[in-house]
């Protein structure tokens, strides 16, 4: 009976794309169209390569657009003539991470910049090196492709910009994903799907991301989508196109960037849970979906793999590399990822000291830290910004508490979830330990975890729902309002950093 | 539901307000001086891991001086103490929370009324848990920067001296406007009217949003 209840209710959910565009709210979409707005405003208000790694992301892309091969390791690790014209002329390397400096400011070295990016034009060599992107995958760079070929004939300022719009774009879909995700884990209260998406739409780091050009910006859509298809799994249980469509997530994610793989293993166990209980409802019949998502999932990898041994090289040189470089006992890069998220255990040695990760790196990092993440708030910022979180986090603790009965029946999902973020968090952990203790937190950025921002938003939709029926739409307006001014903020900031 | 629009209409008023009065009537910082390091920036070596205290003598803090920007890298700073020491006297003290990038720091003092020299600019950090690299100019040994007795660095530190400005940021958009339209695709102002426009627009969306899905 009850077999039979769930097949139902999984084929009666069935739809056509467009069908399941149509039933997305208005809601959503307005959402979605801050998120771009906004991360349009921050493409516009950061100066050309002043956020972390972009010049490297667009060599990846001239490489790729212009000759159809990526950047390889062996070429030498020098910008092509026409970007490193352009970084020179706009003074990138005086501007990046110091805070005094400010982007140019004459007509005469705009004309200068101009007239130079004109007579430095260049076409790509055959074999380039895109410095640290060289390793990364090339989905997101064949997407970024298209805006650098539509404007080929625009300057190299021109085209970083059209980039930096298609970024925009996937920005938007983050905030698409996050709200149907919210729709499918926290059913019920309407109006907290939009507070939690405009605390993403409107987050500044979010939006700052999503107006460069970083494959970060591909990575935190793909996520949210993924989110999204888990949650509908858990909710309505996986059907063939939810499978194809929850695969196909994973296997984009793998073809984005290589820091998904901190991703995967949650993502998969959360498949093996559905499929322990298409198993328990089902039997054989309940393993199909699942197995269907995790064929999809896992067909990057094993492209890459195969790839890799037909042109005889070492499938896992990058993974075998990584471990070679791991350095310290087990205990110490267990003790070092601790720390490196959460205040040090009695007796452990001390590996961040002077500094509390939590508040400082991540914390801070989440408040804002922009640019190449030499452009801070002053002081008072943070103060002000941990008052608010420690409200929000009553808020989330109050409605938690009325609504324990419901997660303990969501075990499985939860524990999904957790594994995703853990993956995640460890993958960065043991990134930055392999530069430890020469670079103490390399990976210590907080644009690192805007992946499980979807996560973040359920805190604030559930942190809405805490004040409430009767005050939860005031303290919702308050949120978004204050969602709005912190990245308003962000945004004057920057101004002042780099125009001031 | 009434309360939903109050609640807007008076978190939108105050957001105002507080953008208008609290960020864009303040003056930003200036550059008032620059030591003699303040030229070509190259390393200088690196700092240690526990009790660093690098000092630079014969310099001159200028009167208005509020801030002091040294130039250090770090990816995540260490908490820092600067003191401005004449002779024996301290005569500013100052810090800066751990937590900063860059290949500077920049740590507020008490306003120092009239301009002293010489004096000597020390930059203390008890704990850290990466060396900073020091940035300045290559001199002797003798007017080089040292990290404890007889530890002369490469050179001298290049040291900025911040004071509040004259203008606030509401007369200085004009300037700031025509600035964030260089060094850009298509530059021009428009691009600074053209970020307005997106927020205001953003702002109208979260506005109406707002009404509708809250307002229940």
């Amino acid at each position: 009976m009850y077999r039979r209840k769930r097949t139902t209710v999984a084929r009666s959910r069935a739809a056509t794309p467009w069908r399941v565009i149509r039933r997305v709210p208005a809601a959503a979409w307005v959402c979605t169209l801050v998120a771009v707005l906004n991360a349009a405003s921050w493409s516009f208000i950061v100066p050309p390569f002043q956020v972390t790694d972009e010049p490297d992301h667009f060599a990846y892309v001239k490489q790729l657009a212009e000759t159809g091969n990526g950047p390889q390791l062996s070429a030498p690790n020098t910008y092509g003539p026409e970007e490193f014209y352009a970084l020179k002329a706009l003074r990138y390397t005086s501007i990046r991470l110091r805070a005094g400096a400010a982007a140019i400011f004459s007509e005469a070295e705009q004309h200068d910049l101009e007239v130079g990016l004109q007579t430095h034009r260049s076409p790509a060599s055959t074999t380039g090196n895109a410095g640290t992107a060289t390793d990364e995958p090339p989905l997101y760079y064949a997407l970024e492709s298209i805006p650098y070929t539509l404007d080929l004939s625009g300057n190299l300022l021109e085209r970083l910009q059209l980039m930096r719009l298609l970024s925009a774009l996937l920005g938007g879909l983050t905030a698409l994903f996050t709200f149907l995700f919210l729709r499918e884990a926290l059913p019920g209260v309407r109006w907290a799907w939009t507070v939690g998406t405009l605390g993403v739409a409107l987050s500044p780091m979010f939006a700052m991301m999503s107006g460069a050009v970083n494959p970060d910006a591909m990575l935190f859509a793909v996520s949210a989508a993924i989110f999204y298809c888990l949650s509908r799994a858990f909710r309505c249980g996986l059907t063939k196109g939810s499978a194809i469509a929850t695969g196909a997530s994973i296997a984009i994610g793998f073809a984005t960037k290589l820091s998904f793989l901190g991703l995967a293993p949650g993502a998969f166990l959360a498949l093996a849970i559905l499929a322990t209980r298409g198993w328990r409802t089902a039997g054989r019949q309940g393993l199909r979906a699942p197995a269907i998502a995790a064929l999809i999932a896992a067909s990057p990898a094993v492209a890459y793999v195969a790839a890799k041994v037909l042109t005889s090289r070492h499938p896992f040189a990058l993974a075998t590399s990584a471990i070679h470089d791991l350095h310290g006992s087990l205990l110490n890069r267990a003790n070092y990822i601790w720390q490196l998220y959460l205040p040090r255990l009695p007796g452990t040695r001390n590996d961040f000291p002077g500094l509390s990760s939590t508040r400082q790196i991540w914390f801070d990092g989440y408040v804002g830290k922009f640019g190449w993440l030499d452009t801070a708030f002053p002081g008072w910022v943070y103060t002000t910004a941990l008052v608010v979180a420690v409200a929000i986090a009553g808020l989330l603790l109050h409605e938690l508490v009325a609504s324990r009965a419901s997660l303990r029946a969501r075990a499985g999902e939860l524990a999904a979830y957790a594994a995703i973020s853990l993956g995640m968090m460890a993958l960065i952990g043991l990134s930055s330990y392999l530069v430890y203790p020469q670079k103490f937190a390399e990976y210590g950025q907080v644009r690192y975890l805007l992946p499980l921002l979807p996560l973040l938003a359920v805190i604030f939709a559930l942190a809405a729902r805490g004040a409430g029926r009767r005050w939860g739409p005031t303290a919702a307006t308050l949120i978004v309002i204050l969602f709005f001014a912190h990245d308003l903020f962000g945004q004057l900031q920057t101004i002042a950093r780099f125009y001031g | 539901m009434k309360r939903v629009r109050i609640t807007l209409a008076l978190a939108l008023a105050i957001g105002l307000a507080v953008v208008v009065v609290a960020v864009l009537s303040e003056s930003p910082l200036t550059v008032i001086a620059k030591n003699d390091a303040a030229g070509m920036e190259t390393s200088l070596g690196w700092t240690k891991i526990t009790d660093t205290r690098i000092c630079q003598e014969d310099e001159t803090v200028p009167g208005g001086t509020i801030a002091i920007r040294f130039s250090l890298y770090a990816l995540t700073g260490p908490p820092v103490e600067a003191s401005v020491l004449y002779g024996d006297r301290t005569v500013a003290l100052g810090e800066r929370g751990s937590g900063w990038t860059g290949a500077s720091v920049t740590v507020p003092i008490r306003e120092v009324a009239r301009s002293i020299s010489p004096v000597t600019l020390c930059l203390a950090a008890t704990t850290t848990a990466e060396p900073m690299q020091v940035l300045g100019t290559y001199t002797g040994r003798q007017t080089a920067a040292y990290e404890g007795p007889g530890e002369a660095l490469g050179g001298r530190m290049k040291i900025v001296y911040l004071g509040r400005g004259h203008d606030s940021w509401l007369s200085l958009t004009p300037y700031v406007a025509r600035h964030m339209g260089l060094g850009r695709a298509w530059s021009g102002t428009w691009v600074a009217v053209l970020v307005l426009a997106l927020m205001l627009a953003g702002l109208g969306l979260i506005s109406a949003l707002v009404l509708r899905e809250f307002d229940v």
